[in-house]
């Protein structure tokens, strides 16, 4: 089952479209990535998805319910951590929790205690007050003390100091870990995300030009390099499912982005019957960096 | 905690890094014959990795018959299993293909590499 599909999902403002023609599906149970440089529309997105913005063409579904008319039944399955939550910070953090605590049925009062307790929450401190790594604490425990089947994190931990971030790791790895819990979240870090994603979506200036699970993009990228015979470089043609090509005398380097499947089969035979051919796996930053790179040439 | 020692370098395959690491442990007497394994979930919060990533290292660890899973145990080692016709000549074919390019590469002579091989044969066995 997917938790979160979109279709043609598409979001302007003004003349911009920040999203274009998004097509996503998020199934049960994966914990999915969203990549891409700040502006490239993972905000939008999210934002799309829970309904704080209405998509201006396309539909988006979330727990098998159309965006735009999310209700309560939808939203107490929801967790939502992001810095551009409204929230009223002239309130106490245990006042904060308290107000919250009221809106969800499945509130768990011992993992709320746990959390708060793990993060060192200071309740009797104005939500305004706090640093930008307490404040995301805080609306991390508000974000799952109930459980929640769905959590949406935007950037969850850019900017923390590393022992936060791996207390905050583990708490939601531990949520995942329950049946079936999903989660989508928003970085611009590959590495930050790579670990605990199984699925992720590169994003591009308001497009969606990748998603698939880690695990199949590295099984069908691969980096090439090719020393071919005097002369042949100039007459070999790129193909669509090759970026990043170039060729310097006799060495052709390129990234296949389709390298074991059917389609490409036989593809060393175009570089005639003496050329040396290495390949090599790529990580999944590479892969995000081939992709990044082509799609700021499709631009040019 | 967990029974073996690993250091996740991130951008290679993570599964296939904590498979080898469960391996050596193995190999190497850390884990022995009847050791209980972490779930799934200890795997996850422990190495910090995707639960349906250590879901996967467990299931191909159980069926490369490293691990074997009952119902009433949980999870435990079961020793070192004979590997597959498969697994032997991945090795071979693969692996000691770096190896050997790596030692061509710096002029290292065979004897040298036998030598190394059998040190390390010994330390991590007792065969």
């Amino acid at each position: 089952m997917n938790i979160i599909e979109t279709e043609n999902l598409t979001r302007r403002f003004g003349r911009v479209a920040a999203l274009e023609g998004v097509n996503l599906t998020v199934p049960e149970g994966s914990i999915f990535a969203l990549l891409g440089p700040n502006g490239a529309g993972k905000t939008t997105l999210l934002e799309t998805l829970l309904n704080v913005l209405k998509p201006s063409m396309g539909i988006a579904r979330v727990l098998g319910c159309d965006s735009r008319s999310l209700g309560p039944e939808q939203l107490n399955q929801i967790g939502y951590v992001s810095e551009n939550l409204k929230v009223d910070d002239q309130l106490k953090v245990g006042a904060l929790l308290a107000f919250v605590r009221k809106l969800y049925p499945t509130w768990d009062h011992a993992l709320e205690k746990k959390l708060t307790d793990t993060f060192d929450l200071p309740l009797d401190r104005r939500f305004r007050h706090l640093s930008r790594g307490m404040r995301i604490r805080v609306l991390f425990v508000a974000a799952l003390a109930f459980r929640p089947k769905v959590l949406v994190l935007d950037e969850p931990f850019s900017g923390l100091d590393p022992l936060m971030r791996d207390d905050l790791v583990t708490t939601v790895l531990d949520l995942a870990a329950e049946d079936k819990r999903t989660i989508l979240l928003a970085s611009h870090d590959v590495e930050e995300v790579e670990r605990i994603s199984d699925r992720v979506a590169f994003m591009e200036a308001g497009h969606v030009t990748v998603a698939d699970s880690i695990e199949a993009l590295c099984a069908r990228h691969l980096n090439v390099v090719v020393r071919v015979s005097a002369g042949v470089a100039p007459t070999i043609a790129k193909r669509d499912s090759w970026l990043g090509f170039r060729a310097e005398g006799d060495v052709i380097s390129f990234v296949s982005t389709q390298a074991r499947s059917t389609s490409e089969a036989g593809w060393e035979s175009a570089f005639g019957p003496e050329a040396a051919i290495t390949t090599a796996p790529l990580s999944l930053k590479e892969i995000y960096l081939a992709h990044a790179r082509a799609s700021l040439k499709r631009k040019d | 905690m967990l029974p073996f020692a690993i250091q996740i370098v991130v951008g290679g395959p993570i599964a296939e890094q904590v498979i080898y690491a469960v391996k050596r442990a193995v190999v190497s007497g850390n884990l022995r014959a009847g050791d209980p394994f972490p779930s799934v979930r200890q795997l996850s919060r422990e190495l910090r990795i995707n639960p349906n990533t250590a879901h996967r290292v467990m299931a191909a660890l159980v069926e490369q018959g490293v691990l074997i899973s009952t119902p009433t145990v949980g999870t435990v080692v079961s020793g070192i299993a004979p590997g597959s016709r498969q697994e032997r000549s991945a090795l071979l074919g693969h692996e000691m293909e770096r190896f050997v390019v790596e030692a061509k590469r710096i002029g290292i002579p065979l004897e040298h590499m036998q030598q190394a091989l059998v040190k390390h044969w010994r330390e991590l066995g007792k065969e």
